[in-house]
């Protein structure tokens, strides 16, 4: 696929730009225990139990929850480490959800 | 033997299990086919020496197999994003996902007596690799969230039968790992008695 000169114009200014913050997404998934996903938040992004039991029950109720926002750069990393311990994430920018 | 009554905290950062012949066989097996399922793909060599020593690949494209495509997931909902992520770090993440299998059949390997004794960090590559494990299973027996029916009433014959009951036992592993972790953290943020 070939990325029009509108298309990289808009990543452009997205990556320039300071105020469109990025989010990460966790999504539900079948086989992933509860207590496993709440210690990976904890883990990852030192939440507290609390903190974490409220997202894991989001994911698992609502099918998704945004764990944390940033930087796109920031989210990629999150995104990253989520695979590496194989929750189902990803990552969009804040104002098109 | 008898079977593992799975993982106990013995003290500060000390997990420990006991597994009979049989169980490591299994753990070990698991391992050994998630380790190779997770190498190279083939499909794509990459051209560029340089570029693979960086951990640049040039395939882009999600994996076709479905175990695989769960393990390595698409990082945006967009093709093109999702591809140009992809290419930067897909065998970074193999590498880390093989690693967590590796920690686990060293310490099943090094074991003569079927004895693990973990430390926090490998308790954590443990728990990685187990999920991959589980993952890589559910997929093969889809899993799905609000029923398991079709998994309850297999027949005795049914080869899925024994991966279920593999299933099954690895959850029940796992959770006791998380217990023995979840209970050291707690025990340090608790107030000291004075």
């Amino acid at each position: 696929m070939v990325k029009t000169a509108d298309k990289v114009e808009e990543e452009m200014r997205a990556i320039f730009s300071t105020d469109t913050p990025w989010v990460t997404i966790v999504w539900d998934d079948p086989v992933n225990l509860q207590t496993y996903v709440t210690y990976v938040f904890m883990g990852l992004f030192n939440y507290s139990k609390a903190r974490a039991t409220e997202l894991m029950l989001q994911v698992h109720n609502e099918g998704k929850a945004i764990v944390s926002t940033g930087s796109r750069e920031e989210m990629e990393h999150d995104v990253a480490r989520l695979h590496e311990y194989g929750l189902w994430a990803t990552l969009q920018r804040g104002d098109q959800l | 033997m008898t079977s593992t009554d799975g993982f106990k905290r013995h003290g500060d950062h000390s997990y420990v299990a006991q597994f009979a012949d049989s169980e490591k066989e299994v753990l070990l097996n698991l391992c050994e086919q998630i380790i190779e399922l997770l190498s190279e793909r083939t499909d794509h060599g990459n051209d560029d020496p340089l570029a693979a020593m960086v951990g640049i690949t040039s395939h882009d494209s999600p994996p076709e197999d479905d175990v695989l495509h769960r393990l390595l997931p698409n990082a945006y909902a967009d093709s093109v994003d999702s591809s140009e992520f992809r290419r930067y770090t897909e065998s970074t993440l193999r590498a880390k996902k093989q690693a967590h299998a590796v920690v686990m059949r060293i310490h099943l390997k090094s074991s003569e007596d079927g004895t693990v004794d973990l430390d926090h960090d490998n308790a954590n590559a443990w728990l990685g690799a187990i999920n991959d494990i589980r993952l890589a299973l559910g997929v093969r027996l889809k899993v799905e969230s609000n029923s398991n029916e079709h998994l309850e009433i297999l027949a005795p014959d049914d080869p899925l039968r024994g991966v279920y009951a593999v299933y099954t036992w690895l959850g029940w592993l796992q959770e006791s790992l998380l217990s023995a972790l979840i209970d050291d953290a707690d025990s340090k943020s608790q107030p000291e008695n004075s």
